[in-house]
């Protein structure tokens, strides 16, 4: 293994199905161990992209890695079938095969692969007890709970030990227990196997907080390629930020500038936040603040805004409020010692924000101390 | 672990070819398209080819001579009318005990269903002989009739339209239970129970969620029955024959007893047409592939509705369904197998074992048995693995020309099968190469061959497009070659749909009539062709003993298969 080269290269990727394009130059590199993401809504492309890294789907254009072996480029006419990149891949739809037991499910890469029944067997045990499903290799897919199929067809992906582990939208047919519960299973399994993956969610809370690096896509391009922290702190476009956790947005002119810092007049008050370094050139404005950056207190600056408590819901953490600004509909959230009654007035403050250019989309993105 | 054959093509499209050979589509491919130009191509072309000679040069003489005599009209429009009639009687019988056997909670299910499905087996000839047997003139009910009424003539007439229809709708309903009946089985059951939670009665979910979701396989069967009615010869022939009442099929093999060779040969190239067109606005209604992504690769169980109050009226229903359209004709067939002649009264100096003693001293009949037993095994073996590769390649293999492949391979499926017969004689009386099969029983076999293949391409192509893709990509993910995929995967998946399409192969054929009475000589007869020739010149207790010597070997067989598809569908569900 050469641990220099990413375990998967993508490179100028591009497909079309017909008129549409599915994939429209998609490059990206997943380095050794690592767990990559393709994050977007549902039809943007991630699928697709993924079945092209399998094998299963052949791109039109682009070059493909995996390992620093090429197995697809489209110049030289290379396309690798699927059965010869010693991949492994998890379906949305488990795909388990409903005429074997759990334990041929779970061996059939290896049967293929010519290994020795007791071999086999073997590993099939050590896969299943890492699955928690020890002693379950003679039931039939159909004896099996949605949740347990699940992790079948993990079990099968992992029996080789793949040089990289796809999986498409795998938690989404999970409840949420099970679904939190599989994704720290994943995360620690791929750590133990020291696997690199490739993830394709349109779930935003899994992919935060699974990822090394996530890419967020949208209509079969990138938009935003990074870490975490990086795509929900500072995103790229207009369409990450939007997409990935949620936001209030509102419109604003510039009041004041000094210091770094920026006041912001959004009707009713003004708020402050660290200046961009680069200031937008328009007057009309949109500042966009997460619900936790917003903070609430009773008593506060004269010319801070003043909002409104219109409904209070508690979520375990802490508490979710409605606010009413100027009449807009304002999310906040805030800690369990944070405590206002429905109907008071608290005071608004911004922890962070990030200004949004009204006619150019998102101008920058800037963190507030 | 894995040596990775490098393409060494700069053209992508020589890449595409390079990698079809490379996982042996593209052999398959070719294998079975010569398999299918035999068998299907050839005796086509013959057929269309020689409607144009007359004499050794090329003419329209022939198709003038169709169209100079009205009688062969009519035969083209009597054999559309009776048809459609005649299906839509069978679609009403199946479609409706297909949705009460499968969804609802009748009592002893598998017997009923069992039971309802036995017109099946039984050869269409046998049910037009017990229905003779039963109302022609001095028939059961007919002389029960007469005692209660007094003498004189019964107020219908077997010997007509209206019994041809009768006997046709009874017979071929099963086709269409088989279809809706799989379907029903298939559809995701929460498809129906979204409908309810959303406050939806039952019969409002059936007619709203269930019906249109299995629309696509009520077509399907409806098809089945339509073609089934247009080609059969046994129930017109005893039925219409008599009454100077002609079909298609009635009228071509008097064109061959004749025999006019070419006037039949220009006859059956006037019938592929219209059974085109025909067969053309059913693909059209049944619309397309889409409709049937109704199952995932999750494993679930249908759901079934109570029906309270209405339960014994159904059941009721049923029984007496099954009793006038299964028992009657064959109770019927068995008493007169033991009658010295037919109409005889019914006492015991008139019951007789002579038809039977007739039967064990010809040869003749015993080799027609066993002929029919081989040539159905064959066919349906060689058909069903034949076909299963090629909807294989056409659906998932994704290998163009496949698509051509499985066109031509549902073309017989529009022949009535009286074409197919004229174009077995045609093909293989004097071949340009090869032996001239004509007059052994090997004909047989390539007819039951091409007239068959459809069912093989239509069930392996409705179990195909039920397996999920992903089923397959899975073992491709797992290292698994594309040939192994198939092996592994996609065959024992496809088993259950093998296995009915090979029951559905074995009887029809064992039971076919049509194609065989147009190309038997001696040596390969069959035992329809037996019965049939006994029945038509008068011995009518000789034909019912042997129907009914036949009956049980048929029922056995089918009980075995019907037996094992239950077993096979049971392993599938919980082995382990
Ligand atoms: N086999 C196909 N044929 C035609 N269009 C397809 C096919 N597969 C995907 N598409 C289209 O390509 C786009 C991207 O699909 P996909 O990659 O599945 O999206 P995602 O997984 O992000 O939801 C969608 O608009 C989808 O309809
Ligand atoms: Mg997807």
């Amino acid at each position: 293994m050469n641990s220099s080269s990413g375990a998967v290269t993508v490179q100028g990727l591009a497909k079309q199905f017909g008129a549409l394009r599915a994939i429209d130059t998609v490059d990206f590199s997943i380095a050794q161990g690592e767990f990559f993401t393709l994050l977007g809504p549902s039809g943007c492309g991630k699928t697709t992209t993924l079945r092209c890294v399998a094998g299963l789907e052949s791109a039109d254009t682009g070059r493909i890695e995996i390992d620093g072996k090429p197995v697809f480029d489209s110049a030289t006419g290379l396309d690798l079938p699927a059965n010869e990149r010693a991949i492994g891949m998890v379906f949305q739809s488990y795909a388990v095969w409903p005429h074997m037991n759990v334990a041929e499910n779970i061996g059939y890469p290896l049967k293929v692969r010519g290994v020795a029944g007791t071999q086999i067997a073997a590993r099939v045990e050590e896969v299943l007890k890492l699955l928690d499903m020890a002693g379950l290799g003679g039931r039939m897919p159909s004896q099996l709970s949605g949740g347990q199929q699940q992790r079948v067809a993990l079990g099968r992906a992992l029996a080789i030990e793949p040089r990289v582990l796809l999986l498409d939208e795998p938690l989404s047919n999970l409840d949420a227990k099970l679904r939190e519960l599989m994704r720290a299973e994943l995360k620690l399994i791929q750590r133990r196997a020291g696997l690199p993956i490739l993830y394709v969610t349109h779930d935003q809370v899994e992919a935060l907080s699974m990822s090394d690096r996530i890419a967020v896509m949208s209509a079969g391009r990138i938009h935003h390629l990074a870490a975490p922290e990086e795509i929900y702190d500072r995103p790229a476009t207009r369409f990450v930020l939007d997409f990935v956790g949620a936001v209030n947005y509102l419109p604003c002119t510039v009041a004041g500038h000094e210091g770094g810092r920026m006041r912001l007049d959004v009707g009713g008050g003004t708020l402050e936040i660290a200046a961009p370094e680069r200031l937008p050139a328009a007057a009309d404005l949109t500042v966009a603040i997460r619900p936790e950056d917003l903070e609430l207190a009773a008593t506060g600056a004269d010319d801070a805004p003043r909002a409104r408590i219109t409904l209070r819901g508690f979520v375990g953490e802490g508490f979710e409020y409605r606010l009413e600004l100027g009449g807009q509909s304002l999310r906040a959230r805030t800690e369990k010692t944070v405590v206002f009654e429905e109907g008071a007035e608290v005071v608004l403050t911004a922890r962070r924000g990030v200004l949004v250019d009204a006619a150019a989309g998102l101008d920058s993105a800037v963190a507030a101390a | 672990m894995t040596t990775s054959p490098t393409a060494p093509f700069e053209n992508p499209r020589a890449a595409r070819v390079w990698r079809l050979f490379g996982d042996g589509r593209m052999v398959l491919m070719i294998a079975l398209a010569l398999f299918v130009f035999l068998t299907v191509l050839y005796p086509l072309f013959q057929v269309v080819w020689r409607s144009f000679i007359v004499e050794g040069s090329l003419s329209l003489a022939n198709y003038e001579a169709v169209f100079l005599r009205a009688s062969n009209f009519v035969a083209v429009w009597n054999s559309l009318w009776v048809s459609v009639i005649a299906t839509a009687i069978s679609v009403v019988i199946g479609t409706l005990g297909a949705f009460v056997v499968m969804r609802t909670d009748i009592p002893w299910k598998g017997a009923l269903s069992l039971l309802f499905v036995l017109p099946f087996a039984i050869p269409p000839l046998f049910s037009a002989m017990g229905w003779v047997q039963l109302a022609g003139p001095v028939g059961l009910i007919s002389q029960g009739w007469r005692a209660m009424f007094g003498p004189g003539p019964v107020p219908w007439n077997i010997y007509s339209a209206t019994g041809i229809i009768f006997v046709l709708g009874v017979s071929n309903y099963p086709l269409v239970f088989l279809t809706v009946a799989g379907a029903l089985q298939r559809v995701d059951p929460t498809l129906e129970e979204a409908a309810r939670t959303a406050g939806v009665g039952t019969g409002r979910i059936m007619r709203d969620i269930t019906l249109p979701l299995v629309k696509p396989a009520i077509y399907g069967g409806g098809l089945l029955a339509f073609v089934s009615s247009i080609d059969n010869f046994g129930i017109p022939a005893v039925l219409g024959m008599r009454a100077q009442f002609y079909v298609l099929t009635t009228r071509i093999y008097e064109a061959l007893t004749v025999p006019n060779m070419p006037l039949a040969t220009a006859m059956s190239v006037l019938l592929v047409g219209v059974a085109l067109v025909a067969m053309v606005g059913f693909r059209r209604a049944e619309g397309g592939r889409s409709q049937y992504a109704v199952i995932g690769g999750k494993s679930t169980t249908p759901g079934i509705i109570k029906l309270g109050r209405a339960k014994p009226w159904v059941v009721a229903a049923i029984v007496l369904t099954i009793l006038i359209v299964v028992v009657a004709p064959l109770f019927a067939l068995v008493l007169t197998s033991f009658l010295r002649f037919w109409g005889a009264p019914l006492t015991w100096e008139f019951l007789t074992t002579r038809h039977y003693e007739a039967i064990f001293n010809t040869p003749a009949a015993r080799r027609g048995i066993l002929n029919s037993l081989l040539l159905a095994a064959g066919a349906a073996t060689i058909l069903v693995f034949t076909t299963a590769l090629i909807s294989w390649l056409n659906i998932k293999g994704r290998v163009r020309g496949a698509g051509t492949l499985d066109a031509i391979g549902l073309i017989p499926f529009a022949l009535p099968g009286s074409v197919i017969g004229v174009a077995m004689i045609l093909a293989w009386s004097n071949p340009p190469v090869g032996p001239a099969l004509y007059g052994t029983i090997w004909i047989l076999l390539l007819a039951y061959i091409m007239r068959y293949m459809a069912f093989g391409l239509q069930t392996s192509r409705a179990t195909l497009t039920q397996i999920h893709d992903s089923l397959e990509e899975a073992a491709m993910a797992s290292g698994a070659s594309r040939m192994r995929t198939v092996r592994d995967i996609t065959l024992p998946l496809l088993r259950p749909g093998l296995v009915a399409g090979w029951i559905l192969i074995y009887i029809s054929a064992f039971n076919e009539l049509t194609v065989s009475v147009l190309i038997w000589t001696s040596g390969s007869e069959t035992i329809g062709v037996w019965i049939f020739l006994m029945q038509d010149s008068g011995f009518t207790g000789r034909a019912a003993a042997l129907a009914v010597l036949t009956l049980p070997v048929i029922l056995i067989l089918y009980l075995l298969m019907r037996w094992y598809a239950r077993l096979e569908e049971r392993r599938q569900k919980r082995q382990g």
